[in-house]
């Protein structure tokens, strides 16, 4: 047990918990406080979420979280508001009075959560005021399955709210003064348990060499599950998402490539203008990762280290030749990316080690980047099976071709044989076609819920038939939007 | 009071409060945070202590030892029941699997032992210590579709034979013989299946989540051998249900044991990733249906022959229960198999039979039309009876199908939906149209209130009925106040407490229409009792804004009230009229148009419609929630839902929310609802109905011919995914 402090509804708390203890516990088992419901404990349904406020210089923002699977530590010094804050004397928040107004509620269960992602929504739209487009309405209502309104309720509520009267609480902006604590642990051979919260590199390398044995944790998006789904007790923990060095974005050159360190801490969220920028697939990609909670959670270096075949990222970053740094006391070092992965999640990081940083060469001129995730639901589902193609086109002929496909082998891997059939030839029909045939060399998938054998194998061939298309039919719409209109 | 007759003009006509398109008086509880849910309810019993459930590994066999050493030890623990300490415990019979006790495993995630701790955590990390021998059957059987195959040779029991379908079936001019088969669905209710339990002495409270509070009291009694009157339930709130609570289940069972031994109150909730295996889901079917028309297109012949997985002693999902009311024709051979296969539970979902025999039902007639080279809605009308086909001499007490047909078709635009499959494209995406009929029987059950005036004026309703998420609450409150002439915010009600007079419940489509009508006989009783007290004929009493008023008098209600509160109680009962002389039911007719890409197949719905026929509607919003949250759920079942068998080792695979898709925000387009003006004397005093089971009725199919009219290529299994079709979409220019 270890004290935290942080800011609950706008009031400072502190109190002991254990590491590994998630929000959602802390707040339904030990302060009592119910409004916040548990649907599934894995990042699922929604209905846990909660808003983390962040007070950066000038600006305070709120970002919504599954409370089920983020440790209750990395409360540590931030503002976390639950339903329970949103109504102050007996006024109601927008979101609560437009879902009573659009009937947005039937069972209930849903619905504490479902306020908070619109709180959050509110918070934005009300800090950085933009259109809610409907893209921008479904990323922040994604998280939150409902089993019982059908959903236009609430999306009339979302869009309600803004025309209600608001006038924004002076709690919503308050402050805390406290350091974060920057958790020494004095006998890392003793089996106690700890959660500790490097504030530098230096720090995580130092606690990862004594503590070898301890979990790292980033958002918690994947390894919380491994508690809560397979009663995992995780309870000596180290905390990646407070040292400095890895939450930095820093353009530079490495290699003589021009490109992009992306710390190993920096979640989707904090991505997504940067891709969106460089690399449009990419982002679009991300808007389909998850829901907004796992993606404000949830960091590219979980995501690698994690080492999982159907992580979306990797494949990705594979076609663009990313390169990935792994640092220990002892220093660090790069490797390509394909070289990390070594099989269904076995790495090349050693026990001592973390993942540190990600390096992503800018795309060189006329490049292009494809990437297709084929899940079977358009929002919050995990890939059967995602393809990321790179390449250059000269004249006609197709150059430095890089494709890289999840869901079709151990790890996240190049389809080398079909790379090696589309470097150099045109953009034929035929060229296509062998490297569909190619692609039975690379990849033998296996057989599970997501896709059998037989649907992954053709799945992953028909991309090579979509890239075909769009590339000798370019007005033809083959990248599938989100509406039918 | 007994309701043995249609309906007259009433107190409830009045329609100031019924009727009207109100808020949920429990919306500001909800969207707070502050409505209890089982599991949440820290101040009811001291000291509670948290369960953790631990399910069997194996489907069938049973259980040759169990380990708990390691558990026991571990820190925080307080206590471990397992299911070898007992008997197998006895069970009621709507509970077709046994929850509990002995070494047989019947199902996977049959719950075979709690451990008791301080806390959570501790809880599971000890349930994560028990180690189990087990000893398999080997003779157990997993594949529906294997077992129907070497079982349609066996004489079955039809449930109608009517006339003489094989011959009018070979000499119908036009036939279609087709074979649909749909897959297990989960409820997927937002909130698990919690339970607190304490003992006091031999008597037990649950605070708990369940539809039916009567029925599951009275499994405790059977359960723990112990009069009824020991056991107290308690389920104001319910984070949904839709059948899965409809009995009393194993986190109840589990929490009670486990509260007895270890002598403390003890909580437990079902962890999502059990549900799925431990509890319930709608059965799988492969529903055969023939049917012959003539050329004109009136049915002659109509078979339907399902097969469905259950456990010893169920039913399963009886897909061809609607067909027996649905479309007339003379000659009917209906069939239920009811294989015994050892999933898990199979058992009531939302509009149990209906849902899945309407899947295949409307998708026959859609393709019979086709046959015909008649508009699906033409067909339809054609063939609607006003009769029960599989009782003539019983009517449908109010039946307006065709109107729901007609309405839609002209509100739709249905006269320009596209006409030849395939055909239509904008853009990237094809576009289809399709139509689907919507039945559901509407039954009644007994149901009881207690209702008071208070001193302050106000009126208190008590019963035992549940808020599923129906909206028991608010249109209870409207009752009362339509009924005792006040306004809906002085109208308190307290539901789901077994100390409350016995309801109906929520289950079946009965909930909302019984439980309006017993707190209808309960207002009047309480009526009754304040005219005996100013001693003037009820029927010359009139009540509004508060007051009673009666020859030119008026008083109060405080005032009647105030040496104390008024109290009255009732039960209504419906007699045998109801159900003999007529066929109550409630209609529905859905257009759904979607867009099917061109060269992908993904699927997307564009809009939705449905008309309902479903009596009286005792509030617009409410009705309206139900039926598109109905809608929304055969969306899912039309694209998505399907429970994955693991056919070698007996259970549901994907048994949590990542991998049981349902419906999102981006899934669901624009959805509009009709309700057909109408009341049903027939039904209840309120002359309502219900509607939360009708809306999901015919949903898929409207959804799947849409496909099928988007792209021309028919899909018989559900869920309609590309891959069933991409190889058949229509070629690309
Ligand atoms: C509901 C839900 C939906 C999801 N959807 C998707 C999806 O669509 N696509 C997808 O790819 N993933 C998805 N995920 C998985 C998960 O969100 C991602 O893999 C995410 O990137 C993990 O990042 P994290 O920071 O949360 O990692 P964590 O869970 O904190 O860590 C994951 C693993 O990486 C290790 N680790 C973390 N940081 C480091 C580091 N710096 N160095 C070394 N090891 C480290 C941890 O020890 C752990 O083993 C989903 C998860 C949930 C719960
Ligand atoms: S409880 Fe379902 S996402 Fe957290
Ligand atoms: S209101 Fe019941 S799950 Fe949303």
């Amino acid at each position: 047990m270890a004290t935290i402090a942080f800011l609950l509804n706008g009031a400072p708390h502190q109190c002991e918990v254990s590491p590994n203890t998630s929000i959602l516990t802390l707040l339904r088992e030990h302060l009592a406080l119910t409004g916040t419901k548990e649907g599934c404990a894995s990042g699922d349904c929604g209905a846990c979420t909660v808003a983390i406020g962040e007070q950066n210089a000038d600006t305070h923002t709120f970002t919504s979280a599954n409370a089920c699977i983020t440790p209750a530590h990395q409360l540590q010094g931030r503002h976390l508001v639950t339903i329970e804050g949103l109504a102050k004397e007996g006024r109601l928040h927008p979101a609560q009075e437009a879902m009573i107004e659009c009937h947005g509620s039937q069972c209930g269960f849903c619905t504490p959560g479902i306020v908070m992602s619109l709180f959050t929504l509110h918070n934005d739209l009300t800090q950085r005021p933009a259109p809610l487009t409907p893209e921008r309405l479904e990323a922040a209502l994604g998280g939150n399955l409902c089993r019982c309104t059908g959903y236009r309720p609430i999306r009339d509520a979302a869009l309600r709210m803004n025309d209600m009267p608001y006038e924004r609480p002076q709690w919503q902006d308050a402050a805390l003064s406290t350091s974060e604590n920057d958790a020494e642990i004095t006998d890392p051979t003793a089996k106690t348990p700890f959660f500790a919260q490097p504030l530098s590199l230096a720090a995580l390398t130092r606690l990862r060499q004594e503590a070898p044995q301890a979990r790292l944790v980033a958002g918690g998006t994947d390894l919380w599950l491994e508690s809560t789904q397979r009663l995992a007790s995780l309870d000596q923990l180290i905390d990646v998402s407070r040292v400095a060095e890895l939450l930095t974005v820093e353009a530079t050159t490495f290699e003589g490539q021009p490109g992009w360190w992306i710390g190993a801490g920096v979640t989707y969220t904090q991505l997504e203008p940067l891709f969106e920028e460089h690399f449009p697939a990419f982002a679009h990609l991300l808007h389909r990762l998850g829901s907004q909670q796992i993606r404000n959670r949830g960091t590219l270096g979980g995501n690698i280290a994690n080492a999982s075949p159907i992580g979306d990222t990797p494949p990705v970053l594979l076609a663009l030749g990313a390169r990935v740094e792994l640092a220990s006391v002892k220093g660090s070092r790069c490797l390509a990316l394909e070289n990390f992965f070594l099989d269904y999640k076995q790495t090349a990081m050693a026990a001592d080690e973390v993942v540190s940083r990600i390096f992503i060469p800018q795309a060189i001129e006329r490049s292009q980047l494809r990437v297709w995730k084929l899940s079977k639901r358009r929002e919050d589902d995990i890939s059967a099976v995602l393809g990321a193609f790179s390449y250059r086109i000269e004249q006609g002929v197709l150059h430095d071709v890089r494709i890289a496909f999840g869901g079709m082998a151990a790890t996240p891997k190049r389809a080398q044989a079909a790379e090696a059939t589309l470097e150099g030839s045109a953009i034929t029909a035929d060229a296509f076609r062998a490297a569909q045939r190619s692609l039975d060399e690379d990849f033998q998938p296996m057989s599970d819920v997501r896709g059998s054998q037989h649907y992954r194998q053709q799945a992953a061939k028909n991309l090579f038939e979509r890239l075909y298309l769009s590339l000798s039919a370019p007005d033809r719409e083959v990248m599938l939007h989100a509406y039918a209109h | 009071m007994r309701f043995d007759s249609p309906a007259e003009q009433n107190v409830s006509d009045r329609m100031k409060v019924l009727g009207q398109p109100l808020r949920r008086i429990d919306g500001p509880l909800k969207t707070t945070g502050m409505a209890p849910y089982a599991y949440e309810r820290h101040g009811v019993a001291k000291d509670q202590l948290v369960g953790y459930p631990v399910g069997s590994a194996i489907a069938k066999g049973r259980i040759v030892s169990m380990d708990i050493d390691e558990a026991q030890a571990s820190p925080g623990v307080v206590g471990i029941v397992t299911t070898l300490e007992m008997e197998r415990l006895p069970k009621v019979d709507w509970n077709v699997a046994y929850l509990f006790g002995g070494r047989e495993i019947q199902h996977y995630h049959q719950a075979i032992a709690v451990v008791v701790a301080n806390s959570f955590e501790e809880a599971r990390a000890a349930a994560a210590l028990i180690r189990v021998e087990y000893e398999e059957d080997q003779d157990a059987t997993y594949d529906l579709a294997a077992v129907r195959q070497e079982r349609l040779s066996d004489d079955v029991e039809p449930i109608d034979n009517i006339g003489d379908f094989e011959s009018a079936y070979a000499s119908a001019e036009v036939t279609l013989d087709a074979t649909y088969t749909t897959p297990g669905q989960c409820h997927a209710q937002m909130e698990p299946h919690a339970t607190i339990a304490q003992w006091d002495g031999d008597h037990l409270t649950l605070w708990t989540s369940n539809q039916m509070i009567e029925w599951s009291r009275q499994a405790l009694a059977t359960t723990f051998d112990l009069p009824a009157e020991n056991f107290r339930l308690d389920s104001p709130y319910i984070g949904g249900g839709f059948g899965v609570k409809l009995f009393l289940r194993a986190d109840a069972v589990m929490a009670a044991l486990a509260a007895r031994k270890v002598g403390r109150a003890v909580k437990l909730a079902l962890p999502r990733p059990m549900s799925a295996n431990n509890t319930t889901h709608r059965g799988l079917t492969i529903q055969r249906i023939r049917i012959g028309a003539s050329q004109e297109g009136k049915i002659t012949a109509i078979g339907h022959d399902n097969a469905t997985n259950t456990l010893p002693g169920g039913d399963g999902e009886n897909g061809a229960r609607a067909t027996r009311r649905f479309y007339a024709g003379e000659n009917r051979l209906l069939i239920n198999r009811a294989l015994e296969i050892h999933l898990p539970e199979s058992n009531a979902m939302r509009a149990p039979g209906e849902t899945a025999g309407l899947m295949a039902l409307e998708i026959a007639m859609d393709e019979m039309a086709e046959k015909l080279g008649m508009d699906p809605v033409e067909f339809r009308i054609i063939n609607d009876t006003q009769v029960d086909p599989s009782h003539p001499e019983r009517q449908f007490s109010e039946r307006h199908f065709i109107e729901c047909l007609q309405r839609g078709a002209e509100v739709f635009n249905w006269a320009s939906r596209n006409k030849a499959p395939g055909s239509r494209r904008e853009g990237a995406w094809l576009i289809g149209h399709g139509v689907a009929g919507a039945y559901r029987d509407a039954p009644a059950e007994t149901s009881g209130a207690r209702v008071s005036v208070r001193p302050d004026g106000s009126i208190r309703v008590e019963t035992d009925m549940t808020d599923i998420g129906t909206g028991s609450y608010t249109i209870i409150a409207q009752t009362a106040a339509e009924m005792m002439g006040v306004s809906l915010e002085v109208v308190n009600v307290d539901l789901g407490d077994s100390r409350h007079p016995v309801s109906a419940g929520s289950g079946g489509q009965w909930g909302a229409a019984s439980s309006t009508a017993g707190v209808y006989a309960a207002c009047l009783a309480l009526r009754k009792k304040i005219a005996e007290r100013l001693a003037v004929d009820p029927e010359a009493l009139e009540f509004s804004e508060g007051y009673v008023r009666y020859n030119d008098q008026q008083t109060a209600l405080s005032e009647l009230a105030s040496a104390g509160s008024i109290t009255a109680e009732d039960s209504i009962e419906f007699g045998d009229f109801r159900s003999e002389e007529y066929q109550l039911a409630t209609f529905g007719a859905h257009f759904v148009e979607v867009a099917v890409h061109a060269t992908t197949g993904e699927i997307r719905v564009r809009r939705m419609l449905a008309v309902c026929d479903a009596g009286r509607i005792l509030n617009p919003m409410t009705a309206r929630s139900q039926v598109i949250g109905a809608m929304t759920m055969g969306v899912g079942a039309a694209l998505m839902e399907s429970l994955a068998v693991d056919t070698r080792h007996g259970f549901f695979v994907n048994h949590d929310l990542a991998g049981y898709e349902v419906p999102v925000h981006a899934d669901i387009p624009e959805q509009q609802v009709i309700f057909l003006e109408g009341e049903d004397p027939y039904s209840t005093p309120l002359k309502a109905k219900g509607v939360g089971e009708l809306g999901i009725c015919g949903v898929s199919a409207a959804v799947a011919n849409a496909v099928y009219n988007a792209t021309g290529a028919r899909v018989r299994d559900y869920p309609i995914t590309l891959d069933k079709f991409l190889d058949r979409l229509p070629e690309i220019a």
